[in-house]
Formats: C-alpha cells, structure tokens, sequence
C-alpha cells in the first residue's frame, strides 16, 4: 500500500511508506523524477493523494477523500526558490505567519528579532528581498519558516540556487538550526554530499517509492540494492551468479563475498567501493589468505592530489575496476598488480535492475 | 509524522482522479459564471452569425445567400480585391519590417532606440487616421506633397494618387509593418550570437553565416509576421473605406459595410462575414503552427552575448531608409493633422492669418462631438475595468488550474483573435436586435463587442503576469496558515497589480480606437470618436478630423507611457496583436 499520487499515467509516488520520528530530520534523496518532490508536496497538502495518507501522530491529514489545506497543518516549508515576497520587506516577510499563530503583536517583533539574530542578519529587516544577496536570502526563508515553530519543517532543495561554497556552508547552517530547535523535517534533495552531512536518516527514493532508508553509513556501508550502492558514493558492479552460500563466480572470477546466506545458482550484483580495494605489485606475497586475490593490469593511474585513481583490467576478463589508493601512485599504466579485496567489501546485491515498468 | 500503521488496511484501488463533482465546489459559481460570459460573449453571437448566413426567408435552409454572394460580380471583385490588398500589404509590411528589426536588434544603427519608439508610435497609430492624413498628403488635388511638386516643377499632373489599390497598399503596410518588426526584432533579440560565431569559426563567412544559420532561425518569425500582417489588412475596415471607395472599388469589409447601409442586407453580410471568419482562423492556425515548430523552440536563448554588427559606410544610408519610413508612417501624418488641427484651411501656407482655434472649439464644444467623446471615455474605462477584471480572473483560475475545464476556457477567451471586428459586429447585430437581448441602440452592444474584441489581448496579458508570479510565492503563504482567498489578497494582487493596470491600458487603447465594429453597431445616439471622424470626412471637416485625431493619439500616448512605465520595458517585448480599427 503506502502513498499513491498520479500525473497522467506516470505514477509520481507509487507506494512509498516512510515513518519519521519526532525530532527527526530525514532527507528525502533520489535522481530527478524519483517523486520526492511529490511526496514533500503531498505532506504539505498542495496535492490529494489517489491512495495511501498521511498521519502525524493521531491526526490523519491527508487522504484520497479528505486532505486538511496546508494552511491548517502547523508546518513550515521552504522552497527552492525561497519563495520570498517581494513586496513585503525582510521583517514583513518573517512575521506573516506569525499572524496566524495568535501571538500578540509586541511579542511578533521580538520573536522576529530573535529569529533574523539566529539566522545572522540582524539589522536587515527594513530591506526588501530583492536587496539581499543569494545567501540572505536563503536565510530569510529559513527564518520565515523557523519563526511560526512549526511542528514539521519541510524544506525542498533549498540549497540548489546558491553557488558551491556557500552551498557547504549553509549545510552546516541548516544541521545547527536543527539541532538548536529540533523541529521534526523532510528534506528533499538530489545531492548525496548535502543529504549525509545535513540529516538523522536518508531515504533513497526511486521509482516513486523508497528504496532504502537509513544513516548515511547504513546505507553507504549496507546498500541492500543495486540502485542504492550507485547512488550513494561511487563503487565497482560485477554480475555474478552465486556458487555456494558465501561464493560467487563472476566470469573466471571466483570471490568469496560478504554475508553467507546466498543460495546457489542465484544472480547477484556486487558491489564493491574503489576504496576497500588494495593496490599491490605483482608478485608481492599477500598479507592475509582470507582475501580475494586478483591479478590484473592498469590501464589508467590519475592522480587526484589526496588519492590516486586506477583503472584496472582484471586478467583473463574484459572487467575494469576502479580502485582508490593512497598517494603516492604506486604504478603505472600497463604494470601488472595485484588487487586484494576483503571478502566483507564484496557486497552481494540483488539483481534489480531488470527494466521496470514506470506506470505500473 | 508517519502513517499509522493499523488504519485504513483496506486494499486501496488506485483511482485515476477524484470525480469532478468532489473537485469544483467552491469554484464552481466561477466557473459557471466565467463560461456563461464567454458564451454570451463569443459562442451566441457566432452561431447567430452562421445561422442566419444559412436562413432562407421561409425559415428553411439554404445555401442561395452563399451562392449570390460567390456569384455576384461585384462581390468576386471585392473578395478579389482584398485578397490583393492584405497580400501585397504582408509583402510590403515584410519587406519593411524585416530590415528594420535587424538593423535596430543587431547592428550599430545610430539612434536604434530612438526608431524603436517611433515605430511603437506607428504601431498604436489607428490606421484609419493614417489613412486621412494620407488623404490630406497625397489627394490627387488638394494634397499638400502634391502642391507642393506642382509648385516646384510647374507639373499640371499629380505625383501621387492615393486614391488606388496601391496607395491603399501603401497606407496599410506603413502600420502593419510593426507587427512583422516586433516579431522579429524578438526573436533576433534571442538568437545568441555564438550560434553565428559557431558558424563563422567554422569557415563561414558573413553572408554565408547570415543564409545559413541566422535566417533559418528567424524565417518562422518572417512568416508568422508575414501572416500577422495580411491578417489586419484582412480584417482593417477604416483604411479601405476612406481610399478604395472614392476610388470607386470594394474589399470585403466595406461590401459588409454596404451591406449594412438602407435597405439593410443583414443575410447577405452575414454570408460574406462567414468566409473572412473561416480565412482568419485558417490563416491564425498556421501561424501557430509555424512558431510551434523547431526554428522557432530552439530560439531559448538566456541572455547570451549579443555582438553588435558594424555596418560600416552602410550606417548612414541605413538610419535614411529608417527615417524615410518612420516619416511616411509617423512624421507626415502627425505634421499633417497637427497642421490641419490649427488652420482655417489646412492646405493654405501656414501664416498668422491661417491660424485657428476654431477647430478645437468646434470640436470641443459642439455637441455631436462632445457626445462622442463621453461616450468613448465612458466605454474605453467600463471596458478596460470589466475586461481586465474578467482577464485577470479567468487568467488566475487557468493558470493555477483552479477548475476543471481551464484549458477550454483558455480557449474560448483567446478564440475572438480570430474574428474581424466587422464581422463580430454582423454577428453581434444579429444576436442583440432580437429578444431576449435587445442591446442594439445603447451603448452596452458596443460595450459587448469591444470587451468580446478585447478578451484575447487583455488575457494573454494577464497570463503572463499570473505566470509571471511563482506558484510557491503563493504555497509559501498557504503553508504559513493563510487561507487562498487571503493569499489572493494579500500576496497575488499586490504582485499582480501593474500586470492588470497593463492590461486595463491595453484594453483601453483597443477601445478609443476602435472603428470596424462600431461602424455597424453605432446608432445616432450612441456615436463615438472613431465614427464621428468618419462621418466629419463626409463633412470635409478636415480640421475638426485633425483635432479628434490628435486627441485620440495624445490619449494612447498618455496611456502607453503609463503602461511601459508600469512594465518597465517597452509594450512591444510582449507578443501583442492589439487591433487595427
């Protein structure tokens, strides 16, 4: 079951199911067109669901027969493109929802006070937004939205219109302001970076509902699909089809692969992070027996300032593995070497991939 | 938040949308509202229009008034005529409007700015003033330019006639030429230059670059300005009433004219409104077409770098042309009327003997004119408040698909672009001298045809304000706790604001200028400007002409400051196709 919303015949959100806690920030995090958008537009009420609703705590909110309007749901949000009024100055803007919380008007000025002090841009509540800067601006929304003490903030890709630098800032900025007021929040973004250093907890959507939740480590360390493992940070794929409980065969290779629950003659996925594969010259006796030992051939070293950057053919196959290794490069294009995998890098996944009919 | 595990486990079907009746509530009286309006506006009038084209007198159905109108002689003379006129008139206007766009978009044209404006002021010139000051210029007797060559030259003949097809071509062009140069000089606005550069680097040199990559790129601009040109001369009743009738020919707008003048042929005008209708569409179809395809999608440029081409020892000769045709357009005629306006006899030597106010106090004072006056004010604001109060509605609820049906209500309110205001006049006559609406003889059946003329000016304006505002401007507020009908107020209107006073100024001029359908649906109590200058010609009232005329452009003036004021760049940057009279 879970959230339906349709555009059309392509279905935005087929049944997603989430479950946030109090307090909690997760991020939404997908390719364009995954639905996370769509499902951050449905929890704020802008869109009726077809199926599936919408609960905070015992207040069902949204459903395919009754949706309560935004304005009636305690929330916040910002948007992506910030949404500010031009019309209405800095303070103007930061204190409209504060007219409907009931608070006192005295009491409005100092909560909107206290809030452009939070946000550090004190003393620019007489501008207009069209005299602030990108960031000012970001931070205004921001204070818009913290000011009214929302039960739920939701924030949708708030920081794709600021350039690089400030982008890293204001995620450090974003997380600080969580932490300060703990408000519970969705965030919806497409960048991985912002996703892991910013929330509690990712959820990976694709297809309209979600293909994994969990920390960034979690999900980094323990992607349970094919689509998860290259989504988050870059790794080497290798089809194979499983020979035993803990052994595959992929091509000639043979590796021994993290878990042990495989059943045999299953096809698989494995994944396996450039990083968690050492680099040694041929011929070097290998540390540890329990490692997959493979020989191969470099066919590029680039040289990336903190790491280098190898891609290995693999012996007797036509499969190239990009492997990280520390600086400095200890070998050229064309060298024999020898890679030693861990067998708990080697990530057995299932084969997802087969091509998926979007309308269902 | 979270969705509760245990609730509402039964299986859920996917449904494809809510039903419509769970969907329209509180918009329906809209809804309804808006699409009985346009009905009554648009829908009734038009199907009056071919109702009667198709009545025989017993009541049956017949196709003889179809047949007589083909067959007559006199009728295939005018339907021929016109198809002359509004082609060589798109020719012309091309061949004018073209090389100005590009010389003022592209190149260092001295003074660019300068002719940009004045070719604005051509464009909101009512063309049927153009056409009397042309009168006065190049009558074949007492036309000043025609004084003037006999006085230099001796001559007995006259230089110029513009009492012919081609002085009537000529009148037309000069101002239908803007609509061919705004849609270019846009798109050449938007054509980044490194596409060109692309080409040059490459090897191409100039004029290679310009007849393979610039001129591909603006030809569906060319052709959809080519259409928008032969579509006002199509559809211009003022221009060929005031030189192809003394000339003694028809074109198909005057013969619906004719039509209409005792005894009234109201079957038979209505039969040849019907073929103008079914061309226009036709021809507005395929301007659609044209600009929907590739040429004209790939022009999205984002402000890219424009080069300035230098025309070198061209300059000159190109600013010439330039003014040679702004002085045909705009500085003759205005010098004319200005003239006119303050002497006793215009095509007497301007001495203090020759010099007048009397055609101001004539003018302004008699109370013919007075009347007409009044009741163009009172029009031109009841219509511009009511058309860019219904523009602005009908544009929030289509843009923001408020109500079921918004695209069709899109289409009924931009459906009168394609209409000839004449034949919209037919067709209104028909519908309102009969019960249940018996309009015809107040003010309110010109009120309904100019906002019915209107309506596709005024909502593509609004559109563009209302798509010019971000939807999250508004879900910001709804989020906060603001109801819509307090985000409408607070938020979207103080935002939509100068976009309607815009469009209201929009509407305003359409209306103070308009000629076609007034024409028809005038009656000796409910005159206003335009008929009255019409009617002063028949007077030879030149002088009081002038004055009216004057005060009609100081009016427009006034007014399209206000609006490039208010929009912050000049009227023409918006596709407009504000009416000819």
């Amino acid at each position: 079951m879970g959230l339906h919303k349709r555009y059309g015949d392509v279905g935005a959100v087929s049944g997603l199911d989430l479950r946030v806690e109090a307090g909690e920030l997760v991020a939404l995090l997908g390719p364009s067109g995954c639905g996370k958008t769509t499902t951050l537009r449905l929890v704020a009420g802008f869109l009726t669901p077809e199926a599936g609703e919408i609960w905070v705590g015992d207040r069902c909110l949204s459903s395919p027969s009754a949706v309560i309007p935004p304005e009636r749901r305690r929330m916040a949000m910002i948007f992506q493109s910030y949404a500010l009024w031009p019309h209405m100055t800095v303070d103007q803007n930061v204190a409209y929802g504060l007219r409907f919380t009931g608070t006192a008007r005295a009491d409005r000025e100092r909560r909107v006070r206290d809030i452009l002090r939070a946000v550090q841009l004190e003393g620019y509540g007489a501008r207009y937004p069209g005299e602030l800067s990108g960031g000012q601006q970001q931070r205004v929304a921001v204070a818009r939205a913290l000011v009214v003490e929302p039960e739920i903030l939701l924030l949708d890709e708030p920081l794709s219109n600021l350039d690089a630098n400030l982008r890293e800032e204001m995620r450090f900025e974003i997380r600080r302001l969580h932490e300060q007021f703990g408000i519970t929040t969705l965030y919806v973004t497409h960048d991985q970076a912002e996703a892991m250093v910013i929330s509690d907890r990712v959820a990976v959507l694709q297809h309209g509902r979600v293909a994994q939740i969990g920390s960034a480590e979690e999900l980094f360390e323990r992607p349970r699909t094919r689509f998860v493992a290259e989504f988050i940070g870059r790794t080497n794929l290798l089809d194979a089809v499983a020979a035993s409980a803990g052994r595959v065969s992929a091509g000639p290779l043979r590796l021994r692969v993290a878990g042990g629950d495989l059943s045999p003659g299953a096809r698989v996925v494995i994944s396996i992070r450039p990083h968690q594969i050492e680099l040694g010259l041929e011929g070097e006796p290998a540390p540890d027996t329990s490692l997959n030992v493979i020989g191969g051939t470099v066919l590029r070293a680039s040289f990336l300032g903190d790491s280098v950057d190898y891609q290995v053919k693999l012996a007797d196959s036509d499969v190239v593995l990009r492997v990280a290794g520390p600086t400095p490069p200890r070998a050229r294009a064309g060298e024999r070497v020898s890679l030693r995998i861990p067998a708990a890098a080697c990530i057995p996944l299932p084969d997802d991939e087969a091509p998926r009919d979007l309308r269902r | 938040m979270s969705r509760e595990p245990g609730a509402a486990s039964t299986p859920i079907v996917l449904r494809p949308r809510p039903a419509w009746w769970e969907r329209v509530d509180r918009s329906a009286p809209v809804w309804v509202l808006a699409a009985a309006a346009l009905v009554l506006l648009i829908l009734l009038p038009l199907a009056w229009l071919v109702y009667m084209s198709v009545q025989s007198e017993r009541g049956g159905f017949t196709l003889a008034q179809y047949a007589r109108v083909f067959a007559d002689p006199r009728l295939q003379k005018a339907l021929w005529n016109t198809v002359v006129l509004a082609f060589w008139s798109g020719i012309v206007a091309v061949a004018i409007g073209a090389p100005m766009a590009w010389l003022t978009a592209r190149t260092d044209l001295p003074w660019s700015r300068a002719i940009r404006s004045l070719v604005l002021a051509s464009f909101v010139t009512p063309p049927f003033l153009g056409a009397f000051a042309w009168v006065m210029l190049a009558g074949p007797n007492a036309g000043y330019l025609n004084k003037l060559y006999r006085g230099l030259t001796g001559a007995e003949e006259p230089l110029l006639n513009i009492f012919t097809m081609t002085g009537l071509i000529f009148v037309v062009a000069i101002y239908t030429f803007p609509y061919v140069y705004i849609m270019i000089a846009n798109t050449l606005g938007l054509i980044a230059s490194d596409l060109e550069e692309a080409a040059a680097i490459l090897g191409a040199h100039r004029l290679q670059v310009a007849l393979t990559v610039t001129l591909p790129m603006v030809l569906p601009a060319i052709l959809s300005g080519f259409i928008l040109a032969v579509l006002q001369a199509l559809a211009l009743f003022g221009s060929p009433a005031i030189l192809a009738l003394p000339a003694g020919f028809h074109t198909i707008t005057t013969q619906v004219w004719a039509l209409f003048q005792y005894p009234p042929k109201v079957e038979m005008a209505a039969a040849c409104s019907v073929p103008l209708l079914l061309s226009t569409a036709l021809l507005l179809l395929a301007q659609k077409k044209l600009l929907g395809r590739r040429g004209y999608a790939s022009v999205g440029g984002k402000g890219a770098q424009r080069r300035v081409i230098p025309l070198g020892a061209w300059r000159y000769p190109a600013l010439a042309g330039c003014l040679a045709v702004l002085a045909c357009a705009v500085f003759l005629p205005y010098g004319i009327l200005a003239r006119a306006a303050f002497s006793r006899a215009w095509a007497e030597p301007l001495t203090w003997d020759n010099f007048t106010l009397a055609n101001w106090s004539f003018t302004f004072l008699h109370s013919a004119t007075q009347s007409a006056i009044v009741n163009t004010l009172e029009l031109g604001v009841l219509t511009a408040c009511v058309g860019a109060g219904l523009a602005a509605l009908l544009a929030y609820v289509t843009t923001r698909k408020l109500v079921v049906g918004h695209q069709v209500l899109a289409f009924l309110t931009l459906a009168p672009v394609v209409i000839p205001g004449i034949v919209l006049a037919v067709a209104l006559f028909i519908a309102y001298t009969r019960p249940p609406f018996l309009l015809y003889g107040t003010l309110w059946i010109l009120f309904i045809a100019y906002l019915t003329k209107e309506m596709p000016v005024g909502y593509s304006q609004s559109d563009a304000t209302f798509r010019g505002i971000h939807p999250e401007l508004e879900e910001a507020g709804r989020i906060l706790g603001a109801g819509r009908l307090r985000v409408l107020g607070e938020i979207t209107a103080p935002l939509a604001r100068s976009g309607i006073i815009a469009t209201w100024c929009f509407i305003f001029i359409g209306v103070i200028r308009e000629l076609s359908a007034s024409i028809i649906l005038f009656t000796p109590n409910t005159k206003v400007m335009s008929v009255v200058i019409f009617d002063l010609k028949e007077e030879g009232q030149f002088g009081a002409i002038a004055v009216l005329g004057l005060f009609m452009l100081l009016m427009t003036f006034v007014v399209v400051a206000l609006m490039q004021s208010l929009l912050g760049r000049d009227v023409m940057g918006a596709r407009s196709s504000s009416a000819a009279g």
